[in-house]
């Protein structure tokens, strides 16, 4: 394989788990919620987005429809146990991606079962060699990925995200502070659902199919080591968090085919992930960046205020 | 005549098999500090939550403002201009004590979804009177120093004062203080009631449950005595302190 | 079509059986702990790789397979939670924490199962003769299935009023504080529950194996009704448990007859413990507990 197109294709992979890894932090990291069903809602926009595109919809349409039916559906599966103990949320949501995985493996007829439909890229250049093209899609994904980060930005650095810090922290108290906990968790899930149903539909189109294989748990499971490694509640923290587990992931994959060992190499590979995971909760919890604070024009400015008379005092 | 603010009748509620409020009648006069004492297990903190709505009351009526309030979520009881310190501080641990603050500002505009992305300059400007006035408050009790570290390193005294200072924040209509002196020293606890008489003359009312009576019977205009889960007495602090009530309710206690 | 109706109870009770088997250790672990343990899935697994190779690859047969599986299962669980969740949550970690770390720990043993035997479906030699008594269609496992659920009934009902450790792991799961101040030792307490369950998770196993096939998903495969039974039931109560097994194994035997008659495939029932498991949190979060005052 060309070895540009390598490096390419870890780009794109970057980019998409970190758009997964954006949104699990919006919804667990900023405000604990447990999401232990990321990849339904990943799956939600990459066969939505399949499905459209067969018909001849433009791309952009088929990503912004893949966000509003995963939206749709986060709201739907998140209201029973909204005003529940998370656990009870973790369980619902982890039960209903493996039920959806059923649903597109058994039925042929919504997008060809087991062996999935094929999907057009969404930009695809007349007569561009393979190394343009994918750079094209690293803009399409790239791009994406940008409008999120600096939309969740916005939000943890505003009263909004302060309220949400506010419920992780302690929801009971914040219920009686005047905030409607069952609200913010509702918007919350369906913002991040709809990321995720973005990330989906670039997946789909990157990939050029979507098959039920592409979404087994382990998806979820990636996404939740990208946030813990990176730091929960800092969004450039589960971006790094991405990058490393991604590099991860390809050097495992690379190490394989060089060494001899005595295990299967692909269990090895999962036995590790989940130790690293164990490592992680053991001696870093907070991740590698630490939780980054509210930040708003008003704070900003008394923080500015006092380190200008310490340093006057200093003086 | 004086205006009722918080009118409660008949209120009971249950846990398991047991009443931890069984039939309580109370009214809270607008402005002053109004006190609630009894001894511990009396029901006083049930009584807070239930008016709170943290719970549902089994039977009566509470009402605030004219409001019947027994069937209200509590940020929506809240919003209505009740506002609350709890007795054991309950911080957001990992949040900074100013955040901790403006958690509790009713209102703000940029605590709405859409709001937080694109009014921005709107709430940014409301937001800057906020951080002034939780400034103001924190200085009060002696935490404005400490404004940016995290809640989770302030001591015992300093959580339980940044639970009443949360409370002061809102500018509620009726405040509910759970032992608002209790664990920090004497001399400060009797500048904080200071402080609610100086905010009571401003209009907000204070319904305040605290077991240093010295303290309290100094500063309330109107005490009421709990014990086993029913309000048993009620006057003003000299003259509650002569009633065989009072003491019995004490004295039960061994 | 006609439908045998007794078959389809009698299957109810086999399901349920099952699910009573697997679900005492998630309800008891989950009451006492407070979270949910996912790699309850991957001790169901253990249990049936171990009783496979007890039985098979040693050829010591079922019985002795059971008592092994139970106790190496046993020790499995007990182990996880003493090197892994104990310590973690002693270092302050939350509900979330402990919940990813039990996926990890599933992924950790459904690999390492996979590594040690392998991903190919393993099967019990041994045949279940079938046999007919006047409707039904019945083999001497799903007898013995029955059976093992019935004797665990009565002998945890027994433990749980009787004797001294039953008495603490209920006054634990009630009230902890309480519990502790009362001169119960709470660790003890948790490690007997966490063994315990854990090998019960491993009899189940054994029994799932030898009805269907054994791989390294063969518990994760039945974890999700068995969660739906842990929530209905009532978290920690193992009388609620009961109960929740039987009903969901009725709907679940009920709706593969359901799914037959509309053409769908039959791999949706564990939509139908789904379905269960929203109306719960829906109707009655609590789930069927305050029905059952005992635990």
């Amino acid at each position: 394989m060309d070895p540009l197109l390598y490096v390419f294709d870890v780009v794109v992979y970057v980019g998409i788990f970190g758009m997964l890894a954006l949104s699990l932090n919006l919804e667990f990291g900023f405000t604990g919620l447990a999401n232990f069903g990321k990849v339904a809602f990943f799956l939600i926009g990459a066969y939505t987005y399949g499905l459209l595109s067969q018909i001849g919809i433009p791309f952009y349409v088929c990503l912004i429809a893949g966000a509003s039916i995963s939206a749709a559906f986060g709201f739907l599966i998140s209201l029973p146990a909204l005003r529940l103990r998370a656990d009870y949320l973790a369980i619902v949501v982890l039960t209903f991606g493996e039920i959806l995985r059923l649903i597109v493996k058994n039925e042929d007829w919504i997008a060809g079962g087991d062996w999935g439909i094929s999907v057009s890229r969404a930009i695809s250049l007349a007569g561009a060699s393979p190394r343009v093209n994918a750079l094209v899609n690293i803009g399409l994904v790239y791009l994406c990925l940008g409008i999120c980060f600096f939309v969740l930005q916005l939000l943890a650095n505003s009263p909004y995200g302060r309220t949400m810090r506010a419920i992780r922290e302690d929801e009971i108290a914040a219920e009686a502070l005047g905030k409607d906990r069952a609200k913010y968790k509702a918007q919350v899930f369906m913002l991040g659902s709809a990321v995720a149903g973005v990330a989906g539909g670039l997946y789909a189109q990157y990939l050029q199919c979507v098959l039920p294989g592409m979404f087994m748990p382990m998806v979820t499971f990636t996404v939740w080591m990208m946030v813990l490694l990176g730091g929960p509640a800092n969004n450039k923290g589960v971006l790094l968090g991405a990058v490393l587990v991604e590099i991860f992931d390809r050097g495992a994959n690379i190490a394989k085919d060089y060494l001899t060992l005595p295990v299967d190499p692909a269990n090895l590979q999962y036995i590790l992930f989940g130790v690293l995971i164990i490592l992680v909760l053991f001696y870093r919890p907070q991740g590698l960046l630490k939780e980054s604070p509210v930040t708003t024009k008003a704070l900003e400015l008394v923080r500015n205020d006092r380190s200008a008379v310490k340093s006057n005092g200093k003086q | 005549m004086e205006e009722t603010l918080l009118k409660i009748r008949e209120v009971r509620k249950r846990f398991g098999g047991v009443y931890a409020v069984n039939g309580v009648n109370l009214d809270v006069k607008k402005g002053g500090i109004c006190g609630l004492v009894g001894p511990n297990g009396s029901g006083k903190t049930t009584l807070f939550n239930t008016i709170l709505g943290l719970h549902k009351p089994d039977q009566g009526t509470i009402h605030f403002n004219n409001n019947c309030i027994n069937n209200l979520a509590p940020h929506q009881i809240y919003k209505l201009g009740l506002g609350n310190a709890f007795q054991i501080p309950r911080l957001f641990f990992q949040m900074s004590v100013l955040d901790n603050m403006l958690v509790a500002v009713r209102g703000h505009q940029g605590d709405k979804l859409a709001n937080s992305l694109f009014l921005r300059e709107k709430w940014q400007e409301q937001e800057k009177g906020m951080v002034e006035e939780a400034l103001s408050i924190l200085e009060l009790v002696e935490l404005d120093k400490l404004a940016f570290s995290p809640a989770g390193e302030l001591s015992g005294g300093q959580r339980k004062l940044l639970e009443v200072a949360r409370g002061l924040m809102a500018g509620s209509s009726l405040l509910l203080l759970d032992e608002p002196a209790a664990g920090i020293n004497p001399v400060l606890g009797k500048s904080i009631f200071q402080k609610l008489r100086d905010l009571s003359r401003n209009g907000t009312t204070f319904f305040v449950v605290e077991h240093r009576l010295e303290i309290l019977f100094e500063f309330a205009s109107w005490i009421y005595v709990m014990d086993k889960g029913k309000t048993v007495a009620q006057g003003e602090p000299q003259q509650i302190v002569k009633e065989p009530a009072f003491y019995e309710a004490y004295l039960g206690e061994g | 079509m006609t439908i045998n109706w007794a078959q389809v109870l009698f299957n109810s009770v086999v399901t349920g059986s099952f699910y009573l088997i697997g679900a005492v250790g998630i309800t008891l672990t989950y009451g006492l702990s407070n979270f949910p343990n996912f790699a309850h899935a991957e001790l169901i697994t253990s249990g049936a790789f171990i009783g496979y190779m007890v039985a098979e690859q040693l050829g010591l047969g079922i019985p002795v397979a059971l008592v092994i599986s139970f106790l190496c299962t046993g020790i499995v669980g007990l182990l996880c939670y003493r090197c892994i969740f104990q310590p973690l949550a002693k270092k302050g970690a939350t509900i979330i924490h402990l919940m990813v770390a039990s996926i990890a720990l599933g992924f950790i043993l459904r690999h390492s199962i996979g590594a040690v035997w392998s991903w190919e479906p393993l099967y019990f030699t041994s045949t279940w003769r079938a046999f007919t008594v006047g409707p039904l269609r019945v083999t001497w496992l799903w007898l013995g299935l029955i059976f093992a659920a019935l004797s665990l009934a009565t002998a945890m009902h027994f433990v749980l009023v009787k004797t001294k450790i039953g008495k603490a792991i209920r006054a634990t799961s009630s009230n902890p504080e309480l519990a502790l101040a009362s001169g119960i030792n709470i660790d003890k307490v948790i490690w007997v529950t966490w063994f315990i369950g854990a090998g019960l998770a491993g009899i189940a196993g054994i029994f799932r194996g030898a009805d269907t096939q054994i791989w390294p998903m063969t518990g994760w495969d039945a974890i999700l009704p068995i969660f739906a039974v842990a929530v209905l039931g009532g978290i920690g109560n193992f009388y609620g448990a009961i109960a929740a097994a039987f009903i969901i194994g009725l709907a679940e035997n009920i709706g593969v007859v359901g799914l037959t008659i509309l053409g769908l495939s039959t791999t949706y029932r564990i939509g139908i413990a789904f379905l269960i498991l929203i109306i719960t949190l829906i109707v009655r979060p609590q789930g069927l507990a305050m029905l059952f005052r005992r635990t």
